[in-house]
């Protein structure tokens, strides 16, 4: 006889140890992470040229804009970045060949947010990947509630406005209305490259541009889609806890 | 004659005079009915406290000594209409602004019949002021600005069911009459068919003009149909109906020893008027009819408290029966009041924004007067029966007697307490409902930018003076349950101390009890609380005041704020009950369809028109009946006359033998 | 050159109300696909769609008066007496896209509701003009990233039609196993929403966790979660050995049983079953009328299904059950999905069961709907996806689709008339839009 509690039972915890604990390998499949230069070298020309986003340059790799198409691995780039990849200012997504990147500059710290955030997803034009990827973040394995991250259904509940996609024309109205209907202290966070940088859609017509262009944002969270474990990164740098850990 | 019989005759006839007045000079009129609601003030306050008033006295024409006299009864309701009167004349000095003297004349004609009915000692000149009243009223509703049409259908409406009322309560009085043998308002020991007869008709009798179920539609449809000029919309919810409570109250109490079944019969009545005047005030949509439907509620409580009391008056317990009279006329008082404020808000409502249409006010009026707003807002509250008004202390008192009803010694009565109780209960969430629809789209609601209408001055006083009163009285409540005691006692033909001991007690005057191991009202303390409550919260918001704060538009899912017609409807806020209870309610969807089905964006005058009706099914029943009336008169008028000479003269014929044989015989 | 996937028309084969139903339409009217229920075919005309099947085709290809914005399913203007309009989005956490519905009420019941589509609408199908096929798939990948597979198959399908090229057998089948994948997630994932809607918590858990699930054995097969970049030859990460093919086979068995487990509670639980049953009917003749495809119309009692009726290699070779509903009703729709997962698990046990060692050969391609321009479709999660590719000397010049999203809108909006307003998220799930690919 079927019932839920067996079900429930017998699956055992299913929950991340991650972040007190590094991600396992099932939680960061190879998208999980920008790619990097193997070896101490530069980025290769045809690395450089296969770059459909202009994610290479000689000297390093743009993080904000890599889409995870995987045409340079064929070039001697591997995923071999870090998970915790987000950064709490644009230019600290481009890295330096294969130096750590630069220190973030100085910067006012975030708000204190206390040991709880609570989220506002708005999507301004994402394929849905992204917010099927925020939404995983409440499902079993990831459960953010432990991590005190919640997810509110009104933007006057909210910390943190979550974006996702690349902001279109039609929605810059309705983003900036969601952004003003939020209490102070808040924070913004660019979650995936279509924020950050536009990605694929960069120069489409009825697309606007980076998000920073709209809004102030403090929380960059590169990826094509991130994974739940960069989006618990990032938001835990948007609550002011990030405790950056190396991946397995 | 003493001073207060004085003072209640100057006030008697300066009702009459104002009418007089009124027909010179309308304002003049109200201001003269204004002086004399104050010395009838003065002499009911008077009359209660010092055991009576004395007025001028005659001899009537059977030789008895018939009078204008207050006891505790009929001081109290003169009580409850002076505050009322007081406010409503000071009202329409501003208010009234038709062209005719009509309506100030038939204002102050209504007035003075009600003080007379209330005030005289004998049942003739109660009838005669119960009949000046009903044709005074009817002046009153034909002065309406409504479509002719319907404002006269409405006026006849209230007409019928006025005359009915007169009827019945004429053979009431007829059978007092014939038991006591005196046209005063004595004492009536006879035992037999007769005491019921005579309170079966002063139910139908009063019943009509309280607007009770089965005859709710009296009191609805000339309100809510014709527009009624608000001034008298309030005279007639408030006080026409209290008139009604008096002349039950007045006829119980000559009657002595009532067999049990009046008491439930009164119970059941009271419950299905509560129940339907709720439901219907809730999906209501007029400024008026739904305080016209609330009247029909807070009337069956009445009727319910008093229904309570007349059962346990035959079953022989004393406390229960003091405690529900008090809370019967603390009910009459508290609605009397409250249902006041609301209709003269109603009427400042449309004169500023001149609709009757809950769907269209859409808060033109907000923040126009803020005094007028404050009383609306205590007078509303209190008839959804919110701490610590005058309504919540009554309901309160009213549902503590039904809880009570589980000592009734018949099984029978103590299931109609049951169900009644249920029917209370559930009506208080659907009239929390209609209250909240009321307040929400006339007052709160937050007008469109721009769309601001302009306040008529001086409205908002008389307002503001009845929310007062309905405060003071709620958070008084126990001391102004011993000021009433007299007229308990008077109802009862034996003195009632308040606090009485047993049920009822007022321990140290700051508390309600109803028996010892019962509940316990601390109204005072409520305000006090409430006070406590605020200061935290306002402490709270001038911190946050200090620490910025920022006003930004409603979130509407992200689109714009208050775009026109993408606003919630009063209609859509109580559609959920027309469908909940559509068994009751008769609701039904009536669907139009003019043109085709537009797709793709072909330009198509395609649309659909929806309404959801709902039926009251009592005036299903009287429109047949009305048309069987008209169907049977008409064949009779064909019968009897049609026109034929050869059929007149038979008659003739007929009319001459019986006098000749009529002649012969004498 | 194998069999084109239908038979071209000599004349306009649905000017009126009966017959054929509009399966795709050109903007441009130069051609019109249509689908004969009757016959269980394909028809192919040449030319713009007449009568019915116009208005269909009208509504699918229709575009803003100002701006972007387009309400994508038919009005029918209602007035009345107290009738106001509930705006619900764009942004809204019922629904997770960004997408605005107006909903026509006297409160409570629901007397019409247009959703408005076009707030996400990112030019992708204008940008892809003067690409190469390989820098388009990058964008048709993400015109709806959960529904990827489906996608990049029919487009990759219609490019290799439009140029004649044969395809490797291989590549086949790595599309049947995405999109397989794809379509157990989606199916769940529809699952899951009305589970949370019906406040099922455990339910709602579990079934969040068997997606993950197929989403993390996605990435372990294509390296990525949504698997990006997997499906063009050659993909950099994609792992299918027979060591990786093994491992998917015993996971997908574990997964296949907790499934069935989890539907079968599912069907016991009343306030889960009450909630969706009667709620949103789309009888079979609003589903025929409005030109409902997939689950819906499956559930609507019309059985068509492209992996069957427009079957490629290597549905061709497997069993596939296909099943149908009669009630219409959101119930029905989730039974059909429910069933489809059942029978995607057992199209993964076959498809992998029969992959040995390599698969060589290749297959050619279907052929042109016109020289230079290629027709294909696939059966998506919720339903059949038509893309039509223009491409000459490797470069796009033209795209046009016409996805499952766009073609359920009406279907929904007519079905939901008459419910109240709870009734919405059970009704939207059961139908698996996409926002995102409704604007492109």
């Amino acid at each position: 006889m079927p019932s839920w509690l067996g079900q429930a039972a017998r699956r055992g915890l299913l929950t991340s140890r991650y972040p007190v604990a590094p991600a396992t390998p099932a939680e960061t499949p190879e998208s999980a992470r920008p790619p990097r230069p193997s070896g101490n070298s530069g980025v290769p020309v045809a690395a450089v040229d296969a770059c459909p986003v202009r994610a290479l340059e000689p000297s390093g790799v743009d993080d904000g804009k890599c889409i995870r198409c995987s045409r340079c691995l064929a070039h001697g780039l591997g995923y071999s970045g870090p998970v915790e990849a987000s950064a709490a200012t644009r230019d600290a997504l481009v890295s330096r060949g294969s130096a750590p990147p630069l220190p973030a500059a100085k910067r006012a710290p975030l708000a204190d947010f206390g040991r709880s955030v609570h989220v506002f997803l708005v999507d301004v034009g994402s394929c849905n990947a992204c917010n099927l990827e925020v939404l995983a973040l409440a499902n079993p394995f990831y459960d953010t509630t432990r991590l005190g991250i919640f997810f509110t259904n009104s933007p006057r509940h909210a910390d943190v406005l979550l974006v996702v996609g690349v902001p279109t024309e039609e929605m810059r109205a309705p983003l900036l209305r969601a952004f003003e209907a939020i209490p102070s202290p808040k924070a913004v966070v660019a979650a995936g490259v279509c924020p950050i940088s536009g990605g694929v859609f960069a120069g489409n017509a009825g697309v606007l541009g980076p998000l920073s262009d709209v809004l102030p944002v403090d929380v960059f969270i590169p990826g094509c889609p991130p994974t739940p474990v960069n989006l618990i990164d990032g938001l835990l740098r948007a609550a002011g806890r990030s405790r950056p850990r190396g991946g397995a | 004659m003493d001073l207060l019989g004085g003072v209640l005759t100057a006030a008697t006839v300066g009702f009459f005079a104002a009418a007089g007045t009124g027909a010179a000079h309308r304002t003049a009129g109200y201001a003269v009915a204004l002086a004399a609601s104050v010395l009838l003030f003065v002499a009911s306050v008077g009359a209660l406290a010092f055991g009576g008033a004395h007025g001028i006295a005659w001899v009537g024409p059977l030789g008895e000594t018939e009078s204008l006299a207050l006891d505790g009864l009929s001081a109290f309701f003169t009580l409850a209409a002076s505050i009322v009167w007081i406010a409503t004349s000071a009202y329409s000095i501003y208010y009234d602004d038709q062209s005719s003297s009509l309506l100030s004349v038939f204002y102050g004609l209504t007035l003075g019949a009600i003080a007379l009915l209330i005030a005289c000692t004998s049942w003739v000149y109660f009838l005669v002021g119960w009949e000046t009243m009903t044709l005074a009223s009817y002046g009153m509703i034909l002065q309406a600005r409504g479509p002719s049409g319907r404002v006269f259908d409405a006026a006849f409406v209230f007409l019928a069911f006025g005359e009915a009322s007169t009827l019945f309560v004429l053979v009431a009085v007829a059978g007092l009459r014939f038991a006591s043998g005196s046209f005063l308002e004595a004492a009536v020991s006879s035992g037999g068919i007769l005491p019921s007869v005579v309170f079966a008709c002063a139910l139908v009798g009063f019943g009509l003009k309280m607007g009770v179920a089965p005859f709710h539609m009296s009191e609805w449809l000339p309100i809510a149909h014709s527009s009624a000029p608000s001034n008298a919309s309030a005279v007639l919810s408030s006080t026409l109906t209290l008139a009604g409570v008096y002349g039950l109250f007045r006829v119980l109490s000559v009657l002595s020893g009532p067999p049990i079944w009046w008491g439930a019969v009164t119970l059941g009545i009271g419950a299905v008027s509560v129940l339907l005047g709720a439901l219907f005030a809730s999906v209501s949509e007029h400024t008026k009819g739904l305080p016209a439907y609330s009247t029909i509620e807070n009337n069956g409580l009445v009727l319910v408290a008093l229904g309570i009391a007349l059962i346990a008056r035959a079953d022989g317990l004393t406390d229960l029966m003091v405690f529900a009279l008090f809370a019967a006329f603390y009910q009459a008082l508290a609605h009397a009041l409250a249902k006041t404020a609301v209709f003269l808000a109603a009427g400042y409502v449309e004169h500023s924004a001149h609709t009757f249409d809950l769907n269209s006010i859409r808060g033109r009026v907000k923040g126009s007067d803020p005094a007028g707003f404050a009383g609306t807002v205590a007078a509303v509250l209190s008839l959804a029966a919110a701490p610590p008004l005058a309504g919540f202390v009554s309901e309160w008192m009213i549902l503590e007697a039904l809880f009570q009803s589980y000592r009734f010694t018949p099984q029978a009565t103590q299931f109609i307490g049951l169900v009644a109780g249920a029917a209370v209960a559930l009506a208080a969430g659907l009239i929390l409902v209609a209250m909240v629809k009321f307040l929400g789209f006339t007052l709160l609601w937050k007008p469109a930018p721009g769309d601001t209408a302009r306040p008529t001055r001086g409205l908002g006083v008389p307002i503001a003076f009845v929310g007062a009163v309905v405060l003071g009285i709620g958070v008084g409540a126990p001391w102004v349950l011993r000021f009433v005691a007299p007229s308990v006692g008077a109802f009862l033909g034996t003195p009632v101390a308040a606090p009485v001991g047993g049920l009822l007690s007022v321990p140290n005057g700051w508390s309600i009890l109803s028996g010892s191991p019962f509940g316990i009202l601390s109204p005072p303390v409520i305000p006090l609380a409430l006070a406590a409550g605020g200061a935290v919260a306002f402490g709270y918001y001038a911190l946050g005041r200090r620490a910025g704060s920022r006003r930004v538009p409603t979130w509407m899912a992200g689109s714009p704020e208050g775009r026109p017609g993408e606003t919630y409807s009063s209609f859509g806020y109580s559609t959920g009950i027309r469908i909940m209870m559509d068994s009751v309610l008769w609701t039904r969807e009536i669907r139009t369809r003019s043109g085709d089905v537009t797709t793709a964006g072909i330009a198509s005058p395609a649309v659909y028109n929806v309404e959801l009706e709902v039926l009251d099914v009592f005036k299903l029943f009287y429109d047949r009946l009305v048309r069987f009336g008209d169907a049977v008169a008409f064949g009779l008028k064909r019968a009897v006359m049609p026109g034929r000479l050869g059929q007149y003269l038979v008659y003739v014929l007929f009319a001459t033998l019986f006098v000749v044989i009529y002649v012969a015989a004498a | 050159m194998t069999a084109a996937p239908w038979t071209v028309a000599d004349r306009d084969p649905s000017p009126w109300e009966t017959g054929p139903v509009a399966a795709y339409g050109a903007r441009d009217g130069t051609l019109t696909l249509y689908n004969d229920y009757a016959s269980g075919r394909a028809i192919l005309w040449p030319g713009p769609a007449a009568g019915r099947a116009s208005e269909l085709v009208a509504l699918w290809n229709r575009r803003g008066n100002a701006g972007r914005l387009r309400p994508v399913g038919p009005s029918e203007p209602v007035e009345g007496y107290g009738v106001f309009t509930f705006p619900y989005g764009p942004i809204s956490m019922g629904v997770p896209e960004s997408g605005r519905f107006d909903v026509r009420t006297y409160g409570e019941r629901i007397l019409e509701i247009t959703p408005t589509a076009g707030f996400k609408d990112r030019g992708i199908l204008a940008a892809l003009v003067g690409r190469s096929v390989p820098d388009a798939t990058l964008a048709i990948e993400r015109v709806a990233g959960h529904l990827s597979a489906a996608h990049v198959s029919a487009f990759l399908a219609a490019c290799e039609s439009a140029e004649g090229r044969d395809v490797p057998t291989t590549e086949l089948w790595v599309r049947a196993l995405a999109q397989e994948l794809q379509r157990i997630y989606n199916h769940v994932h529809v699952i899951a929403r009305i589970a949370e809607a019906a406040s099922q918590n455990v339910g709602l858990a579990q079934t969040h966790a068997l997606a993950e699930e197929v989403l993390r054995l996605q990435a372990a097969l294509f390296g990525h979660r949504w698997m990006f970049g997997g499906l063009v030859d050659g993909a950099a990460l994609r792992k299918l050995g027979p060591r990786e093919r093994d491992a998917a086979a015993a996971t997908l068995r574990r997964l296949a049983d907790q499934f069935e487990e989890l539907w079968t509670l599912f069907l016991d639980s009343r306030t889960f079953v009450d909630r969706i049953q009667a709620t949103c009917v789309v009888d079979r003749e609003t589903a025929l009328r409005w030109g409902a495809v997939g689950p819906t119309l499956r559930a609507s009692g019309v059985p068509w299904d492209d992996r069957l009726r427009q079957a490629v290699p290597p549905y061709t070779d497997l069993y596939l059950e296909l099943p149908k509903e009669s009630d219409g009703d959101a119930l029905s729709r989730v039974v059909v999905r429910a069933e489809e997962v059942r029978a995607s698990f057992l199209l993964l046990e076959q498809l992998l069961s029969r992959w040995k060692g390599e698969i060589g050969g290749r297959e050619p391609a279907a052929p042109p709907a016109a020289p230079g321009r290629g027709l294909a479709r696939v059966e998506a999660p919720s339903g059949d996806l038509v893309y039509d590719v223009t491409v000459r000397d490797g470069t796009i010049r033209h795209v046009g689709m016409r996805t499952p999203s766009h073609a359920n809108w009406p279907a929904f909006a007519v079905g939901l008339k008459g419910g109240v307003f709870t009734d919405f998220h059970f009704a939207y799930e059961s139908f698996g839009f996409s926002f995102a690919e409704t604007d492109g």
